[in-house]
């Protein structure tokens, strides 16, 4: 089992009331699927994908990921683990501003310690993969957003996760570049790779094998 | 990794051009001043510090003031050294320096003037551990007639020649042949007591000159002494058994001794050799270098941190890509380093172009030594310190956001870092507030000390000193004199004629001095020494002192009488309220009766710095000092330069083997005040830095804040607010912090600035106006600094703000 949610509660307080942005969840993932999450806006979706990818904390229940209970890790113990297994994709790519499209794919594996040859074969390997050798001495700004959202998913892939966590990767996308990003993913999971996206597109969320539904914080 | 760290650090400097020239240029400021001023307190502090100065102390003597002793003389007398020596085996050796101003060096016709140097005991090497370039050290200040030269003048003597061995006279032409014996190494040392020569002490006793001073006794007290201390010496001890040593010729006055080292900053007793320096004065400086600096960290960590908040996204991609706080930490402080580095080192250049402009304008001569470059480790090892401590609290920040916030661009600053920015600006304030108030009162009471009347007119007048090189009889001298002063009378140009010991701004050295003096009513004084000097009867007309009783002497052929007048300070010192009683009665000092011919009114002798004191004018004609009084109507420049060479012709006419000198005494007195004149200067340069650095800070945060409200400031003008209620409400909080600085503000520098003020007799006041005048001064930058920015925010259009929601 990749990921196992079991009554995961989220809230905030709010004029001495709980407001519940997650409430009683159960979800269980198996390595190799591909799943949409859908719902409205404020429905949970990006909250519950930043709880699987351990970006966020929850209040209550228990979130085993590969068999290691997430609830009872200490920080640094959590951030090796979604270092080593998670990938993320971002609605706004989120790439460095500073850095070269060869950088920022770069940019991960510094964070693993991982040896400066190997870095370069690896980053050659996504350049080539992605069809973007050509563009990996510009900066992000110089990019189309399909290209950029293009070095997204390389960057999120060149750990070599075996999870990926995308939060509306078509969202700042016209529809031709959105569905080559759905056809890379689905190409992705044909591959081997988990992938759980957040989508507000019916169109997008038939790329997934499963669609989740999320209605004020609860699965549907 | 550190070379990615460097290169995005870079990219980002150059993005950003604004934010980087701001904290560079703020910091480069803050490190130019730094350094500049630590140089000068370097250099202040630099006197007399050599190899075994610490075993060093200079002898000087106490006299007797109302019952306690105060340091009356920084000289002491031609027997102390050799006394002290034989009473107190702790004094290794000692050496002697009788100091000779304003000497011509003469090499067969030729006249060399205005030369500094002293009688020397041969101890004087090792003492101050001086060595010779040329000439045999163990003997050069043996034999009598013997001379060792700086090379420098040599270079001014002897040009290119051989020095050793030619010959020289010193002061006149009868003066015996001198023999050089040695050349002085170069030093770049300073030193309280500076010499183009040294004579050998030796010379003295059978040296022509000196014959009215041949008596060695505890009766010539015109030698600075020091002593070398045994290292093992407990210094509080011996200075107190020296203290305690009691002369039998000398009632009222003891030795005392004081440190070498701590003479340039802390002593400023009468006959110092020359005007020393001042530990409060570099007290001061020390302190506004440590503002400026610290001013220049604020704004770093200021800017920087509102700076982290846009770099919240980055952080949070960073973190999801698998960074970790210490990894980003150092990111961060590695960023902070290298644009420090830069700063550091266009602060460095800053320095390196300014210190000759410095140093003119602070009068010192300052120099970055790159052969001793030692020196300015210590200076950027602290610098960098700053940097690094600085560099870290915006690290800490920046490392701090959650990535799923982050990633959100929902980071707000926390509510402590808000408190915390808060705090470091009204620090900024403060700091800018209490610089001001300074600059302003320093301003005043130099413009008071220049203002203030002294009681004498020194307008249009000169002293004109020069040297007659031949001897000639006392009386011979006196008629050519008497003939110039005549010569000279009937140049339109010339008002009034007086010759004068010395005059005010003249300071100590050509007044006499007398302890014990018995009054009119028979009463005899010993607990004051009395100050006074001989001068024409026409000096009181020429000074256009007033007279509040009697009358100036009355003229004679001899040229002096036992007529004297005093001012009112004296009159009251001996009991005498009403100044009439005091004329035409006998004071008794010097063994003689005086008669006291007429009473002026108090005027300054020694400039404003000091207390008025009991002063009193002998009737002594002499040619030390010819006073000039020139005619109003000959005020333009070039009128007074030809008047004064017509008078220079006359002069040599009358006296073909001389020297012409001549001072402006207006002038002469403002000297006095050089040195405040200077730290004046220094405090309003580095105050204007100060403030170009806080505004420059405040001018790049305010560019942030307003960006960070601005939808907020969309939302409120959507909803019908004004440009002036959202310039209101973007100044509002500057205003206030302006405030409270103000508030902390005024007793800091009035506490300060009092103890600045301490040192002046006559202080202006500490007027409220000046801290308001600094407090709306720096309201007044503030709010311009800040409404450039806010209206920019004010007057842009709301749905722009809005719409990238």
């Amino acid at each position: 089992m990749l990921v196992e949610l079991n009554n995961i509660f989220k809230w905030v307080q709010q004029g001495g009331q709980r407001i519940f942005l997650l409430k009683d969840i159960n979800l269980k993932v198996e390595e190799g699927e591909f799943i949409s999450i859908m719902g409205p806006s404020g429905s949970g979706k990006s909250t519950l994908l930043n709880v699987m990818g351990m970006l966020d904390t929850f209040d209550e229940g228990e979130y085993d990921f590969l068999d290691e209970p997430v609830h009872k890790l200490k920080e640094k113990h959590r951030a090796n683990l979604y270092k080593q297994y998670i990938g993320f994709v971002f609605q706004a790519y989120h790439l460095i501003d500073e850095l070269t499209v060869y950088e920022n794919l770069e940019m991960p594996l510094l964070y693993k310690k991982i040896s400066g040859s190997e870095r370069k074969s690896l980053v050659a390997d996504m350049l080539d993969r992605f069809n973007i050798v050509g563009k990996k001495d510009l900066f992000p700004t110089q990019l189309s957003g399909g290209q950029q959202q293009l070095v997204g998913v390389a960057r999120a892939l060149i750990g070599k996760p075996k999870l990926i966590l995308a939060d509306e990767p078509t969202g700042n996308l016209n529809s031709k570049q959105g569905e080559d990003i759905m056809k890379l993913f689905q190409k992705l999971n044909n591959e081997g790779v988990t992938i759980i996206q957040v989508t507000h597109s019916e169109k997008n969320a038939e790329y997934g094998k499963r669609i989740i539904n999320l209605l004020d914080g609860r699965m549907v | 990794m550190y070379k990615l760290y460097l290169k995005i650090a870079a990219r980002y400097l150059f993005k950003n051009k604004l934010y980087s020239f701001i904290n560079i240029f703020g910091l480069a400021i803050g490190v130019a001043s730094f350094v500049l001023i630590i140089l000068y307190v370097n250099h202040e502090q630099s006197y007399d510090t050599f190899e075994g100065s610490e075993h060093v102390q200079r002898v000087y003597m106490d006299y007797l003031e109302g019952g306690e002793y105060v340091p009356g003389d920084a000289n002491a007398y031609i027997v102390t050294g050799p006394t002290l020596k034989e009473e107190f085996p702790e004094i290794l050796d000692f050496v002697r320096l009788r100091q000779m101003n304003g000497v011509a060096l003469m090499i067969g016709e030729t006249v060399f003037d205005n030369n500094k140097g002293s009688l020397a005991d041969p101890s004087y090497f090792e003492i101050f551990d001086r060595t010779l370039q040329k000439g045999d050290i163990s003997k050069a200040l043996n034999e009598p007639y013997s001379v060792i030269l700086t090379p420098v003048l040599a270079k001014k003597l002897f040009g290119t020649e051989e020095p050793i061995g030619k010959t020289v006279k010193i002061l006149d032409s009868e003066s015996p042949l001198f023999t050089v014996t040695g050349i002085l190494n170069e030093n770049s040392r300073n030193s309280h007591i500076k010499n183009d020569f040294l004579v050998s002490f030796k010379s003295f006793y059978t040296w022509p000159s000196f014959e009215g001073d041949w008596e060695f006794t505890w009766n010539q007290n015109m030698y600075f002494t020091y002593v070398k201390l045994d290292p093992r010496t407990d210094v509080a001890l011996l200075k107190q058994k020296i203290m305690d040593f009691k002369v039998e010729a000398l009632p009222f006055e003891r030795h005392n001794m004081e440190p070498l080292e701590d003479i340039h900053l802390t002593s400023d007793k009468p006959y110092e050799a020359e005007t020393n320096g001042s530990a409060k004065r570099v007290g001061f400086l020390s302190a506004i270098a440590l503002i400026i600096i610290v001013l220049s960290w604020l704004n770093y960590v200021n800017l920087s941190t509102a700076k982290s908040l846009e770099r919240a996204k980055e952080t949070g991609i960073r973190k999801v890509a698998g960074a970790q706080r210490p990894q980003l930490i150092v990111q961060s402080i590695l960023e902070s380093i290298l644009l420090n580095v830069i700063a550091i080192s266009i602060g460095l250049v800053i320095v390196v172009l300014l210190l000759p402009l410095f140093s003119t304008y602070i009068g010192k001569e300052l120099t970055l030594q790159f052969s001793n470059i030692d020196t300015l480790f210590p200076m950027i090892g602290f610098v960098l310190l700053g940097a690094l401590v600085s560099g870290i609290y915006p690290a800490l920040v920046l490392s701090k956001y959650a990535p799923a916030t982050a990633l959100k661009g929902k980071v707000r600053t926390s509510k402590s870092g808000i408190a915390i920015r808060k705090g470091l600006i009204v620090g900024q304030f403060l700091a800018t507030i209490i610089l001001l108030a300074g600059t302003f009162i320093v301003t005043k009471q130099i413009r008071f000390l220049q203002n203030q009347p002294i009681g004498v007119e020194l307008d249009q007048v000169v002293a004109l000193s020069g040297q007659v090189l031949n001897t000639m009889p006392d009386s011979l001298f006196l008629n050519n004199l008497k003939a110039f002063k005549s010569e000279l009378g009937r140049y339109p140009f010339v008002k009034t004629i007086a010759g004068a010991r010395t005059y005010p701004g003249g300071g100590y050295d050509a007044l006499n001095s007398s302890a014990g003096i018995t009054f009119p009513d028979g009463r005899r004084d010993d607990k004051r020494i009395t100050y006074n000097y001989g001068v024409d009867p026409t000096y009181f007309e020429l000074m256009d002192m007033k007279f509040v009783a009697g009358r100036p002497f009355r003229e004679n052929a001899q040229g002096t009488s036992n007529e004297v007048v005093m001012n009112e300070k004296f009159v009251r010192f001996m009991g005498i309220s009403n100044m009439e009683d005091a004329v035409n009665k006998t004071v008794h000092f010097f063994n003689q009766d005086w008669v006291i011919s007429g009473v002026i009114q108090d005027y300054h002798h020694f400039g404003l710095k000091t207390d008025i004191q009991p002063m009193l004018l002998r009737y002594e004609s002499n040619g030390d000092n010819l006073l000039v009084k020139f005619d109003k109507t000959m005020a333009s420049t070039a009128g007074l330069s030809l008047a004064i060479s017509q008078i220079e012709n006359k002069w040599k006419e009358l006296f073909p083997q001389s020297t012409f000198t001549y001072t402006f005494l207006d002038q002469n007195f403002e000297a006095q005040y050089n040195e405040d004149k200077a730290f004046g200067s220094a405090f309003q340069i580095f105050t204007l830095l100060a403030i170009l650095i806080a505004s420059m800070g405040l001018f790049g945060l305010t560019s942030y804040t307003v960006v960070q409200r601005k939808k907020e400031i969309g939302v409120r003008k959507v909803n019908g607010a004004t440009i002036t209620q959202v310039l209101a409400l973007l100044n509002k909080d500057f205003v206030k912090w302006v405030l409270l600085a103000f508030v902390m503000a005024v007793p800091i520098s009035w506490y300060a600035m009092g103890k600045w003020l301490e040192g002046f007799a006559y202080q202006t006041t500490m007027s409220w106006w000046i801290f308001a005048l600094a407090g709306i001064t720096a309201l007044g930058i503030a709010l311009l600094t800040v409404s450039w920015q806010s209206f920019k925010a004010a007057v842009a259009n709301p749905v722009d703000a809005l719409r990238d929601e």
